[in-house]
């Protein structure tokens, strides 16, 4: 018989807050993200175009014990590590279950290289006839990059490095890149759990979707209507079993009731996009954060995938 | 709990489209590694590759997105073989579509405006003409679900190089359990274009011992210097067995088990101890409710990089224990090159030929076997296999490790 599961950390980075309390309680004051241009694209059709602004965070200090790592890091990776770090810290997961026991199941979204790294690596790359050549690139355009380039775009960077910061060694699934994905991942944790297969699941997604070369992608593909604007964010969730929870006298925020992911019937439905904007992959991670901490007992998004994902909650 | 069966198998590979063809190869030992001739390669460090040197016709939506993408078009091709063996002709609700694939393709010609990079020119010329830099890792999902109608659920796993073998144990596990009537399963990948080959250059991972030519990826040898990129794709059907057998379809082998371990180590270099690798192996033994002694072929990782091989033979004599020096391994990226996220998918079917024909796919670059490198390699062509389970691994950039235990169906 599958056992009850329950959400014991949460952890979040969104436009509404640097933490999970600060993000859910703007959210129940009903407040609206920031919103500014961004600088980069200056001079273009988008240049007055919002974009949800995060709040002051220092990487450096929220995951202290790992600066060396930050290199290595694209923006959704230093977003997904420091929600990851603050759900796993809550629930106590490094102390209290062996780290081949912990799963991690978590969406990524659309990679979003540095443009200065790009542009560098073109410029060194372009021939006497105004096109990239690819023996430029090779003489002087790859040693121009940064050799962690790599690092920063490969869509499962933003985990991996999770699980290398955290010490998660167990079962694992990453998927990309929209909220149906995410959705799928938060299934797969919940069942994870429940069957036994892992003591204990991360669960979540990063996603910068206020990076400029994302901006520009979402726009041209349709996929951000004009009145919506996007935003960057991260939510990580920890689900356990309930008996082991009770026994260690943790802090349940839910229990988890049911999930169900299937063909969206309708278009993209996401609750968050009015007030925090849009975060794509993050957003079914955020919503069920916010509906632990709120003490929702439901909720629903339908996505770019045309997938819906609803999951039901109930209180502690 | 079901028994899973694959009934159908598409490929695409270096050494051969579709299944015949490319059993045909491993048969033989033939490599389909040679100077890059999609771009102009000869002034990067980097010069070889597992390239696909045919193309069959493309229906026109499949055509017109391999066209930004060749990966997908891979993608549609193995589909819709795996579809045809299975006698599939569409997806349905019951249905799982789980594809591995590893980076997103990016244009680089398409950021210079005018003769120099200007994302701002990008920008503002193509706002209302549709995406121009990218393209998405969902695309070959959205793809196949208009071309066969829509799965129940769509999943693109990014694993890196462990993608295409977590989308088939993920799938063996999920029609196991009765939550998918059937799985459409495996990986594409291409990082065949400057940055992708760049990229791989600046991590140092490829060999740049171009004289080597086809035989420059040479897994678990004294002289391996990294591994030489390759492009594919592998997909299968699976179905729970005893339908499958029902309905007369054939099947090409039984999947057992399944796990999936992260290192928690480094982002590019395995654990030296191989935990995670010895843990993923004994999970999908222990999944499979097998011991070590009854695995009869183990078809490696195999990367041919210095640290992968001495790492993975390390952990496979750890799992297989006294049983080791018996038990023989074979390395197919020494003939296909390392495909990335298709990568497992496409050795999952390299294990298919011992499993189909009884013919062990060889190791054919190894000649002195490095230091710390000892198993039972299989270095020759023809080389029998006995019968009896047989082990897949595949181990990821960012520390993630996939294995799967299959076997011939006993009926």
């Amino acid at each position: 018989m599958p056992a009850e599961v329950v959400v014991t950390g949460i952890g979040m980075v969104t436009p509404l807050g640097a933490t999970a309390a600060e993000s859910a309680k703007a959210w129940e004051e009903g407040l609206f993200a920031s919103c500014s241009p961004l600088p980069e694209l200056a001079g273009t059709p988008l240049e007055s175009s919002p974009t949800a602004r995060l709040p002051a965070m220092d990487p450096a200090q929220r995951l202290s014990g790992s600066r060396r790592m930050l290199k290595y890091m694209s923006g959704a990776a230093v977003l997904g590590c420091v929600a990851a770090r603050e759900a796993l810290a809550e629930a106590a997961v490094k102390e209290r279950f062996p780290s081949d026991r912990v799963g991690l199941y978590a969406g990524t979204g659309l990679a979003a290289a540095s443009v200065d790294e790009v542009h560098e690596m073109v410029a060194q790359s372009i021939g006497d006839d105004g096109r990239l050549s690819c023996d430029l690139l090779g003489k002087r355009g790859l040693s121009a990059t940064n050799p962690l380039l790599s690092f920063k775009i490969l869509a499962n960077m933003p985990p991996c490095l999770i699980s290398i910061l955290e010490g998660i060694r167990g079962p694992n699934l990453i998927f990309t890149p929209w909220e149906g994905q995410t959705a799928a991942a938060i299934l797969e944790a919940w069942q994870a759990v429940s069957s036994g297969k892992a003591d204990c699941a991360l669960a979540g997604a990063a996603d910068t979707a206020a990076h400029p070369s994302t901006f520009v992608y979402l726009r041209q593909a349709g996929l951000l209507r004009q009145e919506e604007f996007p935003a960057s964010a991260a939510a990580y969730l920890v689900f356990e079993r309930a008996d082991a929870a009770v026994k260690a006298q943790r802090r349940i925020h839910a229990r988890i009731i049911d999930a169900r992911l299937f063909p969206a019937k309708e278009g993209i439905v996401d609750p968050l996009s009015a007030r925090m904007g849009r975060t794509f992959a993050a957003a079914p991670a955020i919503l069920c954060g916010l509906a632990c901490l709120s003490k929702q007992s439901k909720i629903s998004i339908s996505g770019v995938d045309a997938q819906t994902f609803e999951m039901e909650f109930a209180p502690a | 709990m079901k028994r899973v069966a694959i009934t159908g198998f598409g490929i695409v590979s270096p050494i051969g489209i579709g299944r015949q063809e490319f059993w045909n190869a491993l048969t033989q030992g033939m490599s389909g590694i040679a100077p890059i001739s999609l771009f102009d390669a000869r002034s990067f460090q980097v010069q070889l590759a597992g390239e696909i040197k045919t193309h069959p016709d493309l229906p026109q939506k499949a055509a017109s997105a391999a066209r930004e993408d060749r990966k997908v078009g891979f993608a549609y091709l193995a589909c819709a073989q795996s579809m045809e063996q299975a006698g599939l002709t569409s997806f349905d609700e019951g249905t799982l579509l789980h594809l591995g694939t590893s980076l997103e393709t990016f244009d680089l010609e398409k950021v210079i405006i005018d003769g120099k990079p200007d994302f701002k020119a990008v920008a503002t010329r193509n706002l209302n003409n549709g995406p121009a830099l990218q393209v998405p890792l969902d695309t070959a999902a959205r793809l196949l679900a208009d071309a066969f109608g829509r799965p129940g659920r769509s999943l693109t796993n990014c694993s890196a190089c462990a993608a295409g073998t977590q989308a088939i144990g993920h799938s063996f596990q999920a029609v196991r359990s009765g939550r998918f009537r059937k799985a459409v399963c495996g990986g594409f990948d291409s990082m065949l274009n400057p940055l992708g080959v760049g990229g791989f250059q600046l991590l140092g991972a490829l060999t740049t011992d171009n004289a080597r030519g086809s035989s420059a990826c040479r897994p678990f040898d004294s002289e391996r210097q990294g591994t030489v990129l390759g492009e594919g794709a592998a997909i299968f059907v699976l179905e729970p067995l005893e339908e499958a057998a029902s309905a007369g379809k054939d099947i090409l082998a039984e999947i057992l088990g399944y796990a999936s371990t992260f290192d928690a180590h480094s982002l590019s270099a395995p654990d030296p101890e191989g935990s995670g690798a010895i843990r993923a192996m004994s999970g999908a033994l222990s999944d499979a409710g097998i011991s070590a002694e009854q695995i009869m072929h183990v078809n490696a990782h195999g990367t041919g990089t210095l640290l992968n091989d001495q790492t993975e033979a390390h952990a496979v004599r750890h799992v297989l224990g006294k049983h080791w020096e018996r038990v023989p391994v074979s390395a197919t990226k020494s003939m296909t090159g390392h495909l990335i996220a298709a990568a497992g998918a496409v050795e999952t079917g390299a294990c298919l030929l011992p499993i189909v024909r009884g013919i062990l796919p060889p190791n054919p670059s190894l000649e002195r076997v490095g230091t710390g490198c000892e198993l039972n390699h299989v270095r020759n062509p023809g080389e029998r296999f006995l019968g009896g389970y047989v082990l897949k691994n595949s181990f990821g950039f960012g520390g993630q490790n996939a294995s799967l235990v299959m076997r011939k169906c006993d009926g």
